[in-house]
């Protein structure tokens, strides 16, 4: 039998025992979880219905809501990014090596989860603001500006997001068998060959779940970048400005675009996280 | 030695754990077993060889080369683990693609082997090209362990390294993937080491068996000489000697020592080592090594260098085809005999036997 036979089987196995599986508690954990996921839907659902003084085409052609989506997804991607080239090696630092006070180091990337996200803003201005103890030597040294400009943005989203990738890739790495790694040495392969050939393609769907989240936690962003960095809008920026001077009907039209785009942006990267992973079966 | 394996003196701190004074060698076509309970010290050892934990001291010479210095990607060793630890990303042409190809410090070994390089040629050796664009997880755990002894040889390895490649299979498919590890590790004649908890992997695998115990040897040799003359108590029970009993020293005549167990007088084998009349002596007897029949001996002799004397038999313990038969001569012994036999014999609890042991048989421990 073939692997595919063995599989298409295997899941046939499991469907038909299904029937001698604890029905009642599974029925109680979908009735109460259900709830869970109502809540969570109804409100996206009534925001894409909303019957605003808007359509969504001419919000769509305001200038302004378009550079302030296009501006979120900017800064997200560099955000992702940035979190990707130090993150990931963070994390294959703390799965692979042991040495006193690393709880207190995994506390400490935890920390902006916990932190309120106006406080993690206000943290940030004292750091790389105008006169931060970053920000001014930043500018002087190499020209760089964290106020009014997309760096502060990815600053703020990077600080609030980075956490998602460091975790999802440590958990990727752990689990990783360093036995694995050990033969990948014996057949001739340095620590950096090993790193790039095995250990990350075998992290590789952990890491990119974990950067798919610090993306969609950038573009989501809101407290952070508002104290940061007012103009130019992002796109949380740009709405809450729309509900404060025009209402709800304008914020909410571009609040369902600002939806679609993020909606789309995230079904596609995950798909795309989730694929490969496998060597393919036929040549 | 230059076509093998040489570990001189090795000493090693990790941690808590201290790896003693490990002094073993493996020659060309042979395979050894370093036995041992977990914790025993054996893939340290294994993984020091492969070149994963600096020692504190001492050498290891593979190939007659000193590579105790040098790192795991250049010892040339075959490694293979626990579930053969193929590449689950990489197809199984891929596992092998990724071996960068030492040159062969050794002598080249005249093998069936295909040339260096020539991956789909090993394939095909090992019986497995059919599988090349395959995943690894697809593959059976035969099909497995021959794509495994490929990869590793891809690399042109001078010895092969063994960390319990098969503590997680069902005994029926351990059974046959030994026997087939054993055959291809026989026609290859590169030497392996072979780390295993599990005397049975010892007993089909081993030509030297090194056994060790919180860090260190406890006994080393060839493998027929730990099965049959533990040094201990504890590689006794450990290679599954049935029978270790305590007794006191009578007297030493020319070939025989004669001693007191339990309410008996037995032979056995004198030593190599001097032992004192009227010392406390431990012994074992391999259960295979007791024959008994129902018709029970006048008295107890001790002709010819066989211990003869009656038993009663207390206990009978059924596995499958053999019997583990439980008497009392005096002090507790168990024999082995055929589920057919037992039922011929009519042996059951409370059934007399005659009991013989040739006193060749009966090994004094060190201890």
């Amino acid at each position: 039998m073939d692997a595919k036979a063995m599989l298409a089987a295997d899941k046939l196995w499991r469907f038909r025992s299904a029937s001698s599986r604890p029905g009642g508690l599974y029925l109680v954990c979908w009735l109460l979880g259900s709830l869970l996921l109502a809540f969570l839907v109804i409100p996206l659902i009534a925001l894409a219905l909303t019957q605003s003084g808007m359509s969504l085409a001419t919000v769509a052609s305001m200038a302004d809501v378009r550079d302030a989506i296009g501006l979120s997804l900017e800064g997200a991607f560099l955000s992702a990014a940035l979190a990707a080239l130090v993150g990931v090696p963070l994390a294959y630092a703390l799965a692979r090596t042991a040495f006193p006070g690393k709880g207190i180091i995994a506390a400490l990337i935890d920390l902006p989860l916990a932190v309120p996200h106006t406080v993690a803003g206000i943290a940030l201005l004292l750091v790389f603001g105008r006169h931060g103890v970053l920000g001014e030597p930043m500018q002087t040294l190499v020209g760089l500006k964290f106020w009014g400009t997309i760096a502060g943005i990815v600053a703020a989203m990077l600080f609030v997001s980075a956490p998602y990738t460091v975790n999802a890739a440590r958990i990727g790495f752990e689990a990783v068998d360093p036995r694995l790694e050990k033969i990948a040495r014996t057949l001739g392969l340095g620590p950096w060959q090993t790193f790039l050939r095995i250990s990350l393609p075998l992290a590789r769907r952990s890491i990119m779940t974990g950067v798919t989240l610090t993306y969609a936690r950038s573009i989501s962003e809101f407290g952070a970048v508002v104290i940061l960095v007012y103009y130019p809008m992002t796109a949380p920026v740009k709405i809450y400005e729309l509900f404060l001077r025009f209402g709800l009907d304008q914020a909410a039209s571009a609040a369902v675009l600002l939806l679609i785009v993020s909606l789309v942006l995230f079904v596609l990267l995950r798909a795309l996280a989730q694929r490969g992973g496998q060597p393919q079966e036929s040549r | 030695m230059s076509a093998g394996v040489c570990v001189e003196a090795l000493t090693l701190t990790l941690g808590a754990f201290r790896l003693r004074k490990i002094d073993f060698a493996v020659s060309r076509g042979e395979i050894l077993v370093i036995l041992g309970p977990n914790g025993a010290g054996k893939s340290v050892t294994l993984e020091t060889i492969a070149g994963f934990h600096r020692p504190a001291s001492g050498r290891v010479l593979i190939g007659g080369r000193d590579v105790t210095a040098l790192p795991p990607e250049r010892r040339n060793v075959g490694f293979v683990v626990q579930n053969f630890g193929l590449f689950p990303h990489l197809s199984v042409a891929q596992n092998l693609a990724i071996a960068r190809r030492h040159h062969r410090v050794a002598a080249a070994y005249d093998t069936a082997l295909p040339a260096q390089g020539d991956d789909a040629a090993l394939l095909r050796y090992f019986g497995v090209a059919h599988l090349a664009a395959r995943a690894p997880a697809g593959l059976s755990e035969g099909e497995k362990q021959r794509v495994a002894l490929a990869r590793a040889l891809a690399s042109a390895p001078d010895v092969f390294l063994f960390d319990e490649p098969f503590s997680a299979l069902d005994a029926e498919t351990r059974d046959q993937v030994r026997e087939e590890l054993k055959s291809f590790l026989r026609e290859l004649a590169i030497p392996a080491i072979f780390v295993t908890h599990d005397r049975s992997d010892a007993m089909t695998l081993g030509d030297k068996i090194v056994m060790l115990r919180d860090g260190g040897i406890m006994q080393s040799g060839p493998a027929a000489e730990i099965l049959q003359k533990p040094a201990n108590s504890f590689v006794a029970r450990f290679v599954g000697v049935e029978n270790i009993l305590h007794g006191r020293l009578n007297e030493v005549s020319d070939a025989f020592l004669t001693l007191t167990v339990g309410q008996r007088t037995l032979r056995a084998a004198a030593p190599a080592r001097p032992v004192a009349a009227g010392s406390p002596l431990c012994l074992s007897i391999r259960a295979e090594h007791v024959t008994f029949r129902c018709s029970p001996p006048s008295t107890q002799s001790l002709q010819a260098g066989i211990n003869r004397f009656e038993g009663r038999v207390t206990a009978l313990r059924s596995a499958g085809p053999l019997v583990t038969v439980s008497i009392d001569c005096g002090f507790p012994l168990k024999a082995y005999v055929l589920a057919p036999q037992a039922r011929e014999m009519k042996l059951g609890s409370g059934s007399t036997v005659a009991v013989e042991i040739a006193a060749a048989c009966i090994h004094v421990l060190d201890e």
